[in-house]
């Protein structure tokens, strides 16, 4: 290690105590992967502030030093994007794990970001209130990376994802500086910047107190599990119910191989084994009649579009079963191969019975095994194919599969990632989304926030395919950015790019 | 043994995360080289040869490790956990040794190398401290007086004091209420009687012998028993644990009449239970699976008692607190026999906190040599706790009642911890079946 | 060559209405978004002054410039997909012409902008303005799938795109809404609809602002979902006193189901009175069009315990005559004659109590005096800035997104 390195580790140690300053390559390595498993990269250096004032001083002396960081939730992300490179500092949040204020009067709570998703629900329900979003990881997962992330749930289909419900954000900017983005009432002061910042995938900042809103509980609640003899039938089943104008509150769906994966494991939760699909769909709202009559129309929707049988959850511990199933099928997939590739694509909820069919299609053409577990009411598909990465040149394979997978579903109109962001893993789809100048447009925001493109370098944004933007412009302002030189002091940042 | 040594059980970790929530150190320190994920990341680099048995950022996170498996059965891929890690302490403790306050712990609980007279002194010796009462006036948070507390938590209560059983019917007379089962109709089964167990707890064992024979089971003893070897299998001393789990294998094999299925083998101490059904995966390569054989004939007592009812007692008027121990719940996965055996104690009120599920930082030998990462464990387990109010907490651990009494005492509560089939026994005899 | 014949070369004759405005200055309407960016383009070589216009209908069309870029030839509906519950539309087309289409379709735009009816799309996206269906179904943003704008130097930048979930790169579409036009010309949006509702109730109860401040309450607390919750003053609602007006939209099981939680949960018996279909709608469309017909127009951000406090404050700095207040959500619109020096005082007192106070519409002076959104939060101001300079780089765009103060 340098002397820098050294200075670097003392002045940390300096700030948070040397016990919470993580350097051996043994801890730096449980640190060099986030969900995704396919990625590795072995951070620097590890640091677990307890406070905000922490995470600032820790911010300050980095911008101070120029030394790049990456903000770390739980690290359940899926695309890599917690993850930090050797030069980098790797900025750990779970620390920062309390709920500061919960209003029941104003349906409002301010967390700090390593609060667990979960908890927060949690610690709302005495008051008959939830927060919204459920990503399938909630038991896991930590707020802050909720809103890095923008993710998503199986509730989302009508309560609406993680930006929806964040009303507020403390953000500490690169350089240190402390911003206050958002109204405790959602309306923003000025342009949407908490709408901006969230799915930044840390590339904006760490937020250290996130403001959200609550939603009263459902009063009345319907699961239904609805099973399929071919994916097609109930991929054709999901158009139908949405374009019946009730809105679930969630429909998700999950064929065979994930089916019998989640039925090995401790969550199994009496799927049918059989089934090529099953839709597990939830109505919920206020008024007991209205929810049954729905539910009534759906079951009806359900069979006429062929579903073998339609089961409606008898209790609540029924329901529970039914979702913890859900919600660890991803995990569950470990039982199928020692690897797996995770997707994220969205397409149009018309169009998914074609794409299902095209999927299995280009996976049978690779001889790969693929497991559809997804948000199919939102047209979220998570195709994943599980293989062993020890049988040589099958990796290769998968991502060439993979390639294919996601042009599908961008020839159906859909896009690349709808929760998982694009970190590392998704940079090489970008440029078959955007052009030069939107995702040179991205880049420049990007660099409104963080000039020196320092938190979360090298994510997001694939740099070689953006198109330069308004060069000339700052040439003749002479405010380019020079990479190299580090200041701490927050400079009005411009809109240079590098070429 | 198989071939890789219990590694093969890390294999299916895809990195989800879910069992980070789950796993007391990581919660107390919030660093994912203290999370389950984590050291599977280390024991899989371990395995690899990528990382060095002796290298001491390995070392440090596995040691702290509880072994309490919480992160095993909230894991959908079904990760053994457990296996890994003792394939993982086998590894670092041929390499740096077993450090010599876990030899001598060991040497004084278990009896290392089979000499039990040492050993029996040792727990006579505790047992007369216990009886002059100053351990327990001396308890406190300190490496000493926390031993202190530990080995006062381990007398035996009687609950007199505090609470009072409920005459029920006007004071029926109560043998007539219950009959004992006719001999005809008990099961033989043979009493494991552990170390700490015999040595501490023998009150327990009483209990154990006693509430089983309402229920209709004959114990008899198996003579020739040994340590089960939980605690030198935690340590990595595979070798030793081997030995001593074909010793128990022989002296409970044949036990029952020779054409007769041999009998259940009961076990009152969870971590000795979780051990014992170990034995088949430790004893992989015996001859036609003796090891196998034998972990499937152990049972708790908590499931021999339920699967009787178990037959109600006298009614106990006390709010108790169940903590179920890890090595029941999560490695033997027996949740509800122990709440079973406590409903046949009618009026009884049982209530859990919400961490219940959470281990107390006991783990064997943890609380002794990783004092600071134990008590951080035992933290909000204590809190949460002293929010419910209970006026006892019953679990059926020696650990665990060492731990959460200590712990409790240091911090001034006088609420006692105990075995539930105590529990169960006083309430029999209130019942006159002892009669 | 003047930059009307610029023009002309560039988008053809029929591109430029020299005449139309009423101070003079030339309007011109590309008919795609490609002309828009080409016209920007030209904007930013020559250093011309733009506006942005849509229908014209909302905020007065006086900012000075060179030129005025009207988004009404950006009228096209490429595609509306009842299967998928999702509509693209250009930016320019008018809201009551979308409502048509899209009711044909069976689908619905669960927003209820202030404003005429001819208003503009674009408009009600750049200002965000939502109206009091906000309670049941959100703000502007939420109905937003994706957008695609043309910047102050003529690049065309897509958003977001026509999928129900979409986190593939920074969020540039949640910049759009509400930027006032800061950022961009909108061209194309993606839009998130609903089926349209088989039910649609509205029920209105008449009182002092007091007595209804206690019925709201007791809607917040019950079990009641509605689509909007509305409280509007007196010259609103054209009533005597203030109006409680409530309205449930959904299927009929539903809004029967809800209509009977409203009754139970405000003492039961005929308190709330039924509207017919018509009179729902005139109640609904009147009270959105008399703010396009205020000179000033602003709303402000509460939260729903402060909404009586809130609206205290209004009536003492700049009179109640025309309010719109959602009570369950703590917005609440204003509309009237009021000065920049009060709009000011008001801002600062708003400030004070955590509530963000933003300009919709007012004549260009106040406008340029007030901003949109005044002061910025400490740190925010460099970050607005930088953003503009991103997306405009030769300040070709007049809007007064900052007050001069
Ligand atoms: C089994 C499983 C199921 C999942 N299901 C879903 C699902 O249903 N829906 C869904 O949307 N996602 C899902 N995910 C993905 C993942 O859980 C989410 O992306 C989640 O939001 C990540 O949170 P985290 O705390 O683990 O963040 P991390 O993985 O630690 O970090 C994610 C990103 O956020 C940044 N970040 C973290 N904290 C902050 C902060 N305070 N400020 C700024 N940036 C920050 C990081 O730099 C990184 O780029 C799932 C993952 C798993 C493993
Ligand atoms: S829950 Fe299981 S699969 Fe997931 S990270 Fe933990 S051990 Fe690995
Ligand atoms: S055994 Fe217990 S302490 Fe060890 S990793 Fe698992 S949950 Fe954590």
């Amino acid at each position: 290690m340098t002397r820098d390195g050294r200075s670097l580790i003392a002045a940390l140690a300096g700030i948070v105590g040397a016990r919470h300053v993580r350097t051996a390559l043994p801890e730096r390595i449980t640190y060099a992967r986030d969900g995704l498993p396919t990625h590795r990269r072995v951070p620097g250096v590890v640091v677990l502030p307890g406070s905000r004032d922490e995470v600032i001083a820790i911010v300050r002396l980095l911008a101070a030093l120029g030394v790049p960081f990456v903000p770390r939730g739980a690290g359940t992300g899926l695309s890599g994007g917690a993850l930090a490179d050797a030069d980098a500092v790797l900025v750990v949040l779970t620390r920062l794990n309390r709920i500061l204020r919960i209003d029941p009067r104003n349906h409002l709570a301010v967390v700090e970001p390593g609060v667990v998703n979960v908890r927060l629900s949690a610690a709302a329900a005495p008051d008959g209130l939830l927060y919204s979003p459920d990503p399938s990881s909630q038991t896991a997962c930590t707020i802050g990376g909720n809103v890095a992330e923008n993710a998503g749930g199986p509730h989302c289909l009508k309560y609406g994802v993680t930006a929806t419900h964040v009303l507020a954000l403390e953000v500490v900017l690169a350089d240190g500086q402390v911003v206050e983005l958002g109204s405790l009432s959602g309306e923003p002061w000025g342009p949407d910047l908490v709408g901006l910042f969230v799915g930044s995938e840390g590339n904006f900042g760490i937020a250290t107190r996130i403001t959200v809103r609550l939603l009263p509980i459902p009063r009345a609640v319907r699961t239904l599990l609805a099973d399929f003899a071919a994916l097609r039938t109930a991929g054709e089943a999901v158009s139908a119910v949405i374009a019946s104008g009730i809105v679930p509150a969630a429909l998700e769906m999950m064929d065979q191989s994930c089916i019998r994966a989640v039925e090995d494991s401790v969550y199994a939760a009496g799927y049918p084994r059989d089934a090529a699909a099953v839709l597990l769909l939830e109505l919920d709202g206020a008024q007991e009649s209205a929810v049954a009559a729905d539910a009534e129309t759906i079951a009806g929707i359900l069979h006429a579009h062929g579903a073998r049988s339609v089961t409606v959850a008898a209790d609540a511990k029924q329901r529970e079963r039914l979702w913890q199933g859900r919600k660890k099928a991803f995990g569950a997939m470990g039982r199928l191969s020692r690897d797996l590739v995770v997707q994220d694509a969205v397409v149009p909820r018309s169009a998914l019975p074609d794409v299902l069919e095209t999927i299995a299609r280009i996976a049978g053409a690779y001889g790969l095994t693929v497991s559809n577990v997804f948000h199919a009411g939102d047209g979220n598909l998570h195709p994943n194919i599980s293989f062993d990465g020890r049988v040589p040149g099958l990796k290769a394979r998968v991502d060439e599969a993979s390639g294919e997978i996601m042009a599908a579903c961008i020839a159906a109109g859909g896009t690349i990632t709808g929760e998982h962001g694009v970190g590392l893993d998704k940079l090489r789809y970008m440029p078959l989304l955007f052009d030069g100048d939107a995702l040179a447009a991205m880049r420049a925001v990007r660099r409104v926030f963080d000039p020196e493109e320092r938190v979360n370098p090298g994510k997001v944004v694939p740099v070689h395919a953006c198109r330069e933007w308004v060069g000339s412009v700052n040439a003749e302002r002479g405010t380019r950015n020079a990479r190299a030189d580090v200041r701490s002091d927050f400079r009005v940042p411009t809109s240079a790019l590098e070429t | 043994m198989t071939e890789r040594g219990g590694f093969e059980g890390l294999d299916s970790c895809v990195h989800c995360g879910f069992c980070l929530q789950a796993c007391p150190t990581f919660l107390a320190t919030g660093d994912e080289a203290d999370s389950p994920r984590g050291r599977i990341e280390l024991m899989r680099a371990l395995e690899a040869g990528e990382l060095a048995p002796n290298d001491p950022g390995v070392a440090l996170h596995l040691d702290r490790c509880l072994g309490c498996r919480g992160c095993e059965p909230v894991c959908p891929s079904g990760v053994s956990y457990g296996r890994g890690l003792e394939a993982s302490r086998a590894l670092l403790a041929e390499r740096r040794g077993t450090p010599p306050l876990v030899r001598a712990a060991l040497a004084a609980l278990t009896g290392t190398g089979g000499d039990m007279r040492a050993t029996r002194l040792v727990y006579a010796l505790a047992r007369a401290l216990r009886a002059t009462g100053v351990p327990g006036k001396l308890a406190g948070w300190g490496r000493l007086r926390f031993a202190f507390g530990m080995l006062a938590a381990t007398a035996p209560k009687d609950g007199g004091r505090r609470w009072r059983s409920v005459e029920v019917g006007g004071g029926r007379p109560r043998a007539n209420l219950h009959r004992l089962p006719p001999p005809s109709m008990t099961s033989p089964v043979l009493l494991f009687r552990g170390c700490v167990m015999q040595g501490l707890f023998p009150h327990v064992h009483a209990a154990t012998v006693r509430t089983l024979e309402v229920n209709g089971y004959a114990v008899r003893d198996a003579p020739g028993q040994v340590c089960c070897g939980a605690l030198h299998a935690h340590a990595g001393l595979r070798g030793e644990a081997r030995r001593l789990a074909r010793a128990n294998v022989a002296a409970f094999g044949a036990g029952g009449d020779a054409d007769d299925a041999p009998p259940l083998i009961v076990v009152n101490s969870a971590g000795c239970g979780a051990m014992l059904k170990e034995y088949g995966h430790l004893l992989h390569d015996e001859s036609d699976g003796v090891g196998q054989r034998f972990a499937a004939r152990v049972r708790d007592v908590t499931e021999l008692l339920a699967e009787r009812g178990p037959r109600p007692g006298a009614p106990i008027d006390a709010t108790v607190a169940y903590d179920p121990p890890c090595h029941l719940l999560h490695a033997q996965r027996i949740a509800a026999p122990p709440e079973q055996v406590l409903r046949a104690i009618p009026v009884l009120r049982v209530i859990s906190t919400p961490d219940a599920a959470q281990c107390c930082g006991s783990a064997g030998l943890f609380t002794l040599v990783e004092p600071e990462m134990s008590r951080a464990v035992l933290q909000p387990k204590l809190a949460s706790l002293a929010q419910a109010r209970p006026q006892m907490i019953v679990t059926g651990n020696p650990g665990c009642v060492m731990q959460i009494g200590a712990g409790l005492a240091a911090a001034g509560s006088p609420i006692a911890v105990r075995h539930p089939v105590e529990l169960l026994d006083e309430s029999y005899r209130a019942a006159g079946y002892y009669a | 060559m003047s930059l009307v014949d610029r023009v002309r070369a560039l988008l053809g004759d029929d591109a430029v209405d020299v005449a139309a405005t009423h101070d003079g200055v030339p309007r011109v309407a590309p008919a795609s978004p490609d002309a828009v960016a080409l016209l920007l383009g030209t904007a930013r070589e020559e250093g011309w002054h733009v506006r942005i216009e849509g229908a014209g209908s909302w905020l007065p069309t006086d900012a000075p410039v060179d030129l005025a870029l009207t988004t009404r030839r950006l009228d096209h509906v490429p595609a509306i997909e009842p299967q998928d519950l999702a509509a693209t539309v250009e930016a320019g087309i008018g809201c009551d012409l979308l409502r048509q289409q899209l009711a044909d379709r069976g689908t619905w735009l669960a927003l209820d902008p202030p404003g005429l009816a001819g208003r503009s799309l674009g408009s009600v996206v750049a200002t965000a303005t939502a109206g009091p269906l906000r309670q049941g179904f959100g703000s502007v943003r939420d109905h937003l799938l994706g957008v695609t704008f043309v910047t102050g130097d003529g690049r065309l930048v897509q958003s977001g795109g026509r999928v129900m979930k979409n986190v593939a790169g920074y969020d540039l579409t949640k910049l759009a809404a509400g930027g006032f036009g800061a950022f961009g010309v909108i061209v194309l949006v993606h839009l998130r609809l609903r089926a349209l509702p088989r039910a649609d109730q509205t029920l209105v109860l008449e009182g002092s602002r007091e007595e209804l401040a206690q019925v709201s309450e007791d809607i917040a607390a019950a079990a009641v979902q509605p689509a909007a919750h509305e409280l509007m003053s007196p010259a609103l609602a054209r009533r005597e006193r203030w109006l409680l007006a409530v309205r449930f939209a959904g299927s009929a099981a539903l809004v029967s189901a809800e209509e009977t939680a409203l009754r139970a949960a405000t003492g039961g018996g005929g308190r709330f009175t039924p509207l017919r279909a018509d009179e729902a709608h005139a109640l609904w469309m009147r009270a959105a069009e008399s703010f396009a017909t205020r000179p000033v127009t602003f709303r402000i951000g509460g939260l729903p315990d402060s909404s009586d406090e809130l609206l205290d404050l209004l009536q003492h700095q700049v009179g109640d005559e025309w309010i719109s207040a959602s009570p369950g959500v703590g917005a609440i619109r204003w509309g009237g004659e009021t000065t920049v020096d009060r709009l000011r005082r008001l801002r600062r007192s708003l400030a004070g109590l955590e509530v963000p106070l933003t300009l919709e519409r007012a004549s260009w002076p106040v406008r340029a005096a007030v901003g949109h959104f005044g002061a910025y939060r400490e740190g925010v101001g460099p970050l607005v800035a930088g953003l503009r300079r991103t997306f405009d780089p030769a300040e070709a765009f007049v809007v007064a997104v900052e007050g001069a103060e």
